[in-house]
């Protein structure tokens, strides 16, 4: 079958959607489809311009095409009767975040005029759609508080597996990704302060500004914890990244409110290493049973030196904890070949 | 610089307009430059043609320094410094309406429709910083239907330096599509009428069976097997480089193509002899007769006394292949060219 991917595209930017894109259409030809992906150019400011961008969309005319499979906002509003879509988020700014005073849609007017028309777009896409898978858990509660339609979950598998297969335990904790206040790096480092001396921390990935990364030097420089904490800001490659986690005691992740299990955990799991989170991080806290997969502490300083000072206590325990979240893991079947059957049913 | 490069396409067909920008792409980014390819999907529909003139007017690429359009209808997007490499216009509603290929009546409708179309067309033409062309043809359409002048900025062959000479057989290589329009056919029936035992490699793909089928039934009443290979796939990028390395020359005898098309590049490259046709459009901008190949009448006739020539005065031929490679200097067909114009 000729399937289609179609997302959207900020133009000169790469991130985890457009990565997802090319897995996604790896996967189906290596099923046995053919597969290309139409990336549709978006810029969401000025917000005024966001509706015509809508319509350009709605306009385009597809031939020659089985299946859509479409990803995002306003991507997914093109027309095509074989379409699915595996919603990775809508127009936040228009629903949730709209809610929560962060939005570029305005009070007035004009801003109502565009939040109502990009509802309209989304529910007749979601009406139309043949099926409607989401990300996470969190994705679909939103789905259908604000539109009404139900959705299946359908977690976006890890893009290369293989190279996350546990090895030792370096007697640190991970904390990878991209470097910002959401993620909320610099708690850790604090609690690190607390957290027993043979623990040892390492914060590594690229921090979206400098400001970020300064932020978290002058934390480590002030605490006088440069002997434990190792800061690596910058984009690792794919192996340098495996390798942190795959020598690693645990993996630390306290963003705020992720929408999914987010890769950090995903690949923490795949390496046998239990998972440390808070309890106001969304779909992370989800995926982590606590003291059985990893600890979901009390998103604050004390909390989270307190689980330190458990995952220092005992190697033994936490790396059985590490095998039940892998164990945990496999049994959610989380694989290209399950998502790719799925997204073609 | 930021480039974007804006084209039209048809899902999961590929061809020569795609590579045209997947070249620029890798081209620019190899000279330091960031690229985004952005490809949009559009039908030739007559009914749907401005609507889809006004999705492409909506798209957002204030991000790009520069853009570059090639397919129609990419030329109308809005930006403050959009370049055109425009290689053809809709030509069912240009230089193409008075063929069978229009598919719709020349009537009152779509005679507005083609009015409308070309006054739209010349609006967005002139927004442009800067307008190129693929061929003399193609700007001598612009001149002549939107008033327009351009600049011929010739589409090279990516990685060039792979072909090369090896020696000259006894074989005329004509590495193409197979389709009735490249006209594969007449070669074959040229063969039959030749003196000298000259012999002939057919090589591509085509869009359906009939056209091959109807080589392979040409061959055999001719009784040509022993003369002519004809391999209906598409060979590798290096079987191209070793049969061009090899052949005594290279034919390429399409109908009107606007440019001179990709094949003569690469047999130039290799430094072979070409052989055309006076009809063949494009490929008349780059072969000269008797310099760098020879110029035939589209007849079986006229066609076995240029291959009988080629085999027959291999001295000549030889030499004409010399000459092709500087052909393609003398018309500034190169990747550093094509750069220097469009940072200009």
């Amino acid at each position: 079958m000729k399937v289609l991917i179609v997302t959207n595209m900020a133009p000169f930017l790469w991130g985890g959607a457009e990565e997802l894109a090319v897995h996604l259409e790896r996967n189906l030809i290596a099923a046995g489809h053919r597969a290309e992906t139409l990336r549709i150019p978006f810029q969401w400011e000025p917000a005024q311009r966001i509706v015509s961008q809508m319509l350009m969309v709605r306009t385009f005319e597809l031939t020659n095409v089985d299946r859509v499979i479409a990803l995002k906002f306003p991507a997914y509003t093109i027309r095509h009767p074989g379409k699915t879509l595996w919603l990775l988020h809508q127009y936040r700014q228009a629903y949730d975040l709209h809610e929560a005073g962060h939005t570029n849609l305005k009070d007035d007017a004009t801003g109502e005029e565009v939040r109502r028309l990009i509802r309209e777009a989304d529910d007749q896409t979601f009406r139309e759609s043949r099926k409607i898978f989401t990300n996470s858990q969190v994705t679909s509660d939103r789905l259908k508080k604000f539109n009404g339609f139900e959705s299946e979950v359908l977690l976006p598998p890890v893009n290369d597996p293989e190279i996350f297969g546990g090895s030792s335990d370096k007697g640190y904790v991970f904390a990878g990704g991209r470097i910002n206040g959401m993620k909320r790096q610099h708690l850790l480092i604090e609690a690190m302060a607390r957290a027993p001396q043979g623990l040892k921390l390492i914060v590594a990935g690229p921090p979206d500004s400098p400001d970020d990364a300064a932020r978290l030097q002058h934390c480590v420089a002030q605490l006088g914890l440069q002997d434990r904490v190792k800061l690596d800001m910058r984009f690792l490659a794919r192996r340098e990244y495996a390798d942190y986690i795959n020598n690693s005691k645990a993996v630390a992740y306290l963003p705020v409110d992720e929408d999914s299990f987010g890769y950090v955990a995903m690949e923490a799991a795949m390496a046998s290493k239990p998972v440390i989170t808070t309890t106001d991080s969304g779909g992370v806290a989800d995926f982590v049973v606590h003291e059985e997969t990893g600890w979901v502490a009390t998103p604050d300083v004390a909390g989270i030196a307190d689980i330190l000072h458990q995952v220092g206590a005992s190697p033994a325990r936490a790396r059985d904890m590490g095998a039940s979240c892998l164990e945990r893991w496999n049994g959610l079947e989380v694989n290209w070949n399950m998502t790719v059957e799925r997204l073609m049913q | 610089m930021r480039f974007a490069l804006v084209s039209s396409f048809v899902p999961f067909i590929n061809g020569g307009a795609r590579n045209i920008v997947d070249w620029l792409a890798a081209t620019l980014r190899a000279a330091g430059h960031e690229v985004e390819i952005v490809l949009f999907p559009e039908v030739d529909d007559p009914d749907l043609l401005f609507q889809q003139m006004m999705a492409i007017r909506w798209m957002d690429l204030s991000m790009a320094d520069r853009v570059v359009c090639f397919r129609p209808q990419a030329h109308f997007i809005r930006h403050p410094h959009k370049i055109l490499w425009f290689i053809h216009h809709i030509r069912i509603f240009y230089d193409m309406w008075e063929t069978s290929y229009r598919g719709f009546p020349d009537d009152h409708k779509h005679r507005e429709l083609r009015a409308a179309l070309t006054e739209a067309d010349t609006l967005a033409l002139q927004e442009a910083k800067a307008i190129f062309t693929n061929s003399q043809v193609v700007s001598d359409r612009l001149q002549r239907f939107n008033g327009i002048a351009s600049e011929v900025l010739y589409p090279p062959v990516f990685d060039a330096g792979r072909f090369h000479c090896r020696g000259h057989s006894d074989q005329v290589a004509y590495i193409c599509r197979l389709e009735h329009h490249k006209r594969q056919h007449l070669l074959i029936e040229a063969l039959a009428h030749t003196q000298t035992p000259v012999t002939l490699r057919l090589c591509g793909t085509s869009a359906g069976d009939r056209y091959p089928k109807e080589l392979q039934q040409i061959v055999a009443r001719y009784r040509l097997q022993d003369r002519v290979v004809l391999e209906n796939r598409w060979i590798t990028e290096e079987e191209k480089v070793d049969v061009l390395a090899d052949c005594l020359a290279a034919a390429y005898l399409p109908v009107d193509e606007d440019s001179y098309g990709y094949p003569s590049v690469e047999a130039s490259l290799a430094g072979k002899a070409l052989l055309t046709t006076t009809d063949s459009g494009g490929v008349l901008e780059l072969v000269k007769e008797g310099v760098n190949g020879l110029i035939s009448n589209p007849t079986p006739q006229a066609l076995a006394k240029a291959l009988d020539r080629l085999y027959a005065q291999r001295h000549d031929t030889v030499k004409m292949g010399v000459q092709a490679k500087h052909r393609l200097n003398e018309l500034n067909i190169s990747w550093q060219h094509v750069i220097d114009r469009l940072t200009a």
